[in-house]
């Protein structure tokens, strides 16, 4: 059962587990208490039988991966899963064989060379059959991987993550593997027969006896090299995901200070495979020189490198934390780095006015147009326009001088300071006695929804719309006008709202389908999340996102965001409408007329 | 030997002085957001602040202090800021105003 080649097989898998269970226990000391309590809490409930659900279909069959891109989705797939059933048929070969459930790890592995022929049992011809589909599976994965480092385009990817340089090494390791592990079992067979249909016709190659040994030196020298470099490359992912599960599963939530080695975020980060799917999801890929992309910032994080830049240049448009096949929160996580980084930063807000009100006004709608509304007055206008034609109150609450919502400060990294422009406008908001808040911005929509805790609903403008529309409050007769509609990452992707706005165009018009659209959507390129972009690579972006956006030729591109209408706007040659805009202002589109509608004076309740 | 005399003298604080070092910090921020270069003091950038609407707070002024040396403002009038970046909207010229903002909040100004 032992043999001196098994020994760097050993030394490595050992090793592997006394790191692993250092960094982890390292990692679990830096709970809170709230998170311990959570775990002690939920671990024997269904929520752990929830988790190794979550693992098996994501951890072994990767079905994320596979629904982007299947050829991905295998290739993965027939690295987890195919060794899972190795491992698993290698164990209960042994139990089988020895009647022992107990056997050392290193019998399994090399059983072959330890029973090169088992008796002419079906049970034993089964095993054989079963062991080397597997590591058919693993190869075939592996031939994929091959062609993914040469020929990216093949599997349909157009971008790879560059790796550094230990990753590499452990990557070259592994490929090694399983092709060592098929040459030694034909070695083994064609000297001493047995085996099954694979090693029956790689062992008619010439095997000389002597390289028997050597082979099997070599893939134990291989698996060893492997588990020994797993903690300290993207392959410390394959445990670490499977705790992020479960940790998650749980109910454990992020610490409040975010280090790379303590809590929810140590298991997160490391919980990143690299494999560079939020490449290909990020609009700005291939912008300038560039190099940010969350995989990037992932790795500098775990390595400690500076990462000032890969957090900074991140235009937060959430593309690539909605395509990541390990769930992991990055947006939060990039959030948190900023505020680690620019911690030293120093704001003063006493100036900004705060309101004191004995007698709520009433109203129906309380109508917030935020900072960008400012440079909008268009589309202010024509909320305001669209909210007396359908007879409801308002009040607008920044018509004069407005406070920032927030957001484009805590997404900086001052949350300390974006808590003081909360507060100061929830103060402002609940002075009203409204029953709904219409935001036309969708960044404030969001910091409402997220960070306010506001004693009313709140609606983006186009949800109110639609609302309307669908009330019959608001009535337009069909034209004959295409419009392409640009989903803002705000309101898109955050709040998965892709409906209500093109519900309210079919009204006036048609909707073109475009390539990229809704959770596939571009970034118009000028989002508040990005610090460090330069203006000629946001402009790229806008650039890129306008080729999609005026394909078909539609008569007007139409967008819900003001940050989005004014960066379109200035390099579209087509016309850029905000959705309020387009029911108010085009020539092409009429109010529909019912003689029944009953004539309310204006600015009444309904 | 006594220098001569042309009957005026130059008073000293009209005296422009194209030698003189920016100090090392704003160096840094230079260094670090090129693109303030770029600032050309046309005002869009105050015209649209909130910031500006309540306090001296005027983008373009801190820019045009800090390219003529008079940095003893800076910080404190940059605190002002919300970074709300209507600014960056308004700038005809692209400059990075809340990178350089932050920048400057953060600098250690003797």
């Amino acid at each position: 059962m032992m043999h001196p080649f098994t020994i760097p097989f050993v030394v490595g898998f050992t090793m592997m587990f006394i790191v692993l269970i250092i960094r982890y226990s390292n990692w679990f000391r830096g709970f809170s208490i709230e998170n311990r309590k959570r775990i002690a809490n939920h671990m024997f409930s269904r929520k752990t039988i929830q988790a190794l659900n979550e693992i098996f279909k994501e951890s072994l069959l990767h079905l994320k991966i596979y629904k982007t891109n299947p050829i991905l989705g295998y290739m993965h797939m027939s690295f987890a899963f195919g060794w899972f059933l190795l491992i698993v048929g290698g164990k209960l070969e042994t139990w089988y064989y020895t009647g022992n459930f107990v056997n050392p790890p290193q019998y399994a592995i090399f059983f072959r060379f330890f029973h090169p022929v088992t008796e002419a049992t079906t049970i034993h011809r089964i095993f054989d059959f079963y062991m080397e589909f597997s590591l058919l599976i693993v190869l075939s994965g592996l031939a994929i991987a091959m062609v993914k480092r040469i020929r990216k385009r093949v599997t349909g990817i157009k971008n790879t993550t560059h790796h550094t340089r230990a990753n590499r090494f452990a990557l070259t390791v592994l490929w090694f593997i399983f092709p060592l592990r098929l040459l030694a079992e034909s070695a083994t067979t064609s000297i001493h027969g047995g085996g099954s249909y694979l090693t029956k016709i790689t062992s008619t190659l010439p095997f000389h006896t002597t390289v028997e040994l050597p082979l099997w030196w070599a893939y134990s020298i291989s698996l060893g090299m492997f588990f020994l470099c797993l903690p300290f490359s993207r392959y410390l992912h394959i445990p670490t995901e499977m705790i992020t599960i479960l940790l998650k599963k749980w109910g454990v939530k992020p610490e409040l200070k975010l280090t790379t080695n303590k809590g929810l975020q140590a298991f997160e980060i490391h919980s990143c495979s690299g494999c560079g799917i939020c490449l290909d999801a990020c609009p700005a890929i291939g912008v300038g020189n560039n190099k940010f992309q969350s995989v990037y910032f992932i790795n500098e994080m775990r390595n400690g490198k500076d990462h000032y830049k890969t957090t900074g240049l991140c235009l937060s448009c959430g593309s690539c934390q909605q395509s990541c096949p390990v769930g992991i929160k990055l947006e939060p996580l990039r959030i948190a780095a900023r505020e680690n980084l620019n911690s030293t930063m120093q704001f003063i807000h006493t100036y900004l006015p705060s309101k004191m009100i004995l007698w709520p006004e009433t109203t129906n709608v309380i109508l917030y147009t935020g900072c960008m509304g400012r440079m909008n007055p268009r589309t202010t206008k024509s909320i305001k326009k669209l909210l007396a034609e359908a007879n409801i109150e308002y009040i607008h609450v920044d018509e004069d001088e407005n406070i920032c919502c927030g957001r484009p400060m805590a997404l900086a990294g001052a949350k300390e300071q974006a808590e003081i422009m909360i507060s100061r406008n929830r103060d402002i908001i609940h002075s009203y006695n409204g029953k709904v808040l219409v935001t036309t911005c969708p960044i404030c929509f969001k910091q409402f929804k997220n960070s306010y805790n506001l004693n009313l609903p709140v609606m983006h403008h186009s949800m109110y719309i639609n609302q309307l529309m669908e009330k019959g409050k608001l009535k337009r007769h069909q034209s004959e006008l295409n419009f392409s509609y640009h989903d803002p990452c705000e309101l898109g992707r955050a709040f998965n709202c892709y409906d209500a706005p093109r519900e309210v165009l079919k009204h006036a018009g048609n909707v073109i389908q475009l390539s990229m659209e809704k959770e596939k959507s571009l970034c118009c390129g000028n989002n508040m999340g990005t610090i460090l972009l330069k203006r000629e690579d946001r402009q790229q972006i806008t650039d890129k996102t306008l080729t999609v956006l005026s394909k078909n030729n539609p008569d007007y591109i139409v967008t819900s965001c003001p940050v989005c209408k004014n960066t379109l706007s200035q390099q579209s040659s087509i016309p850029v409408k905000d959705i309020a805009e387009v029911l108010t202002e085009l020539p092409g589109i009429k109010q529909k007329k019912e003689p029944s509608a009953s004539p309310l004076p204006q600015g009444k309740a309904d | 030997m006594c220098p001569l005399n042309f009957g005026y003298s130059v008073s000293e604080v009209k005296v422009i002085d194209l030698n003189q070092e920016k100090p090392v910090w704003l160096k840094k921020i230079f260094k670090l957001e090129p693109s303030l270069y770029r600032c050309i003091s046309c005002g869009n950038c105050a015209a649209i602040c909130t910031a500006g609407h309540f306090t001296e707070m005027k983008f373009y002024r801190l820019c045009l202090n800090a390219f003529r040396g008079q940095t003893s403002e800076l910080k404190n009038n940059a605190k002002a800021c919300i970074l709300c970046g209507k600014c960056q909207f308004a700038c005809p010229r692209g400059v990075n105003i809340r990178h350089a903002i932050m920048l400057i909040t953060q600098i250690q100004q003797p």
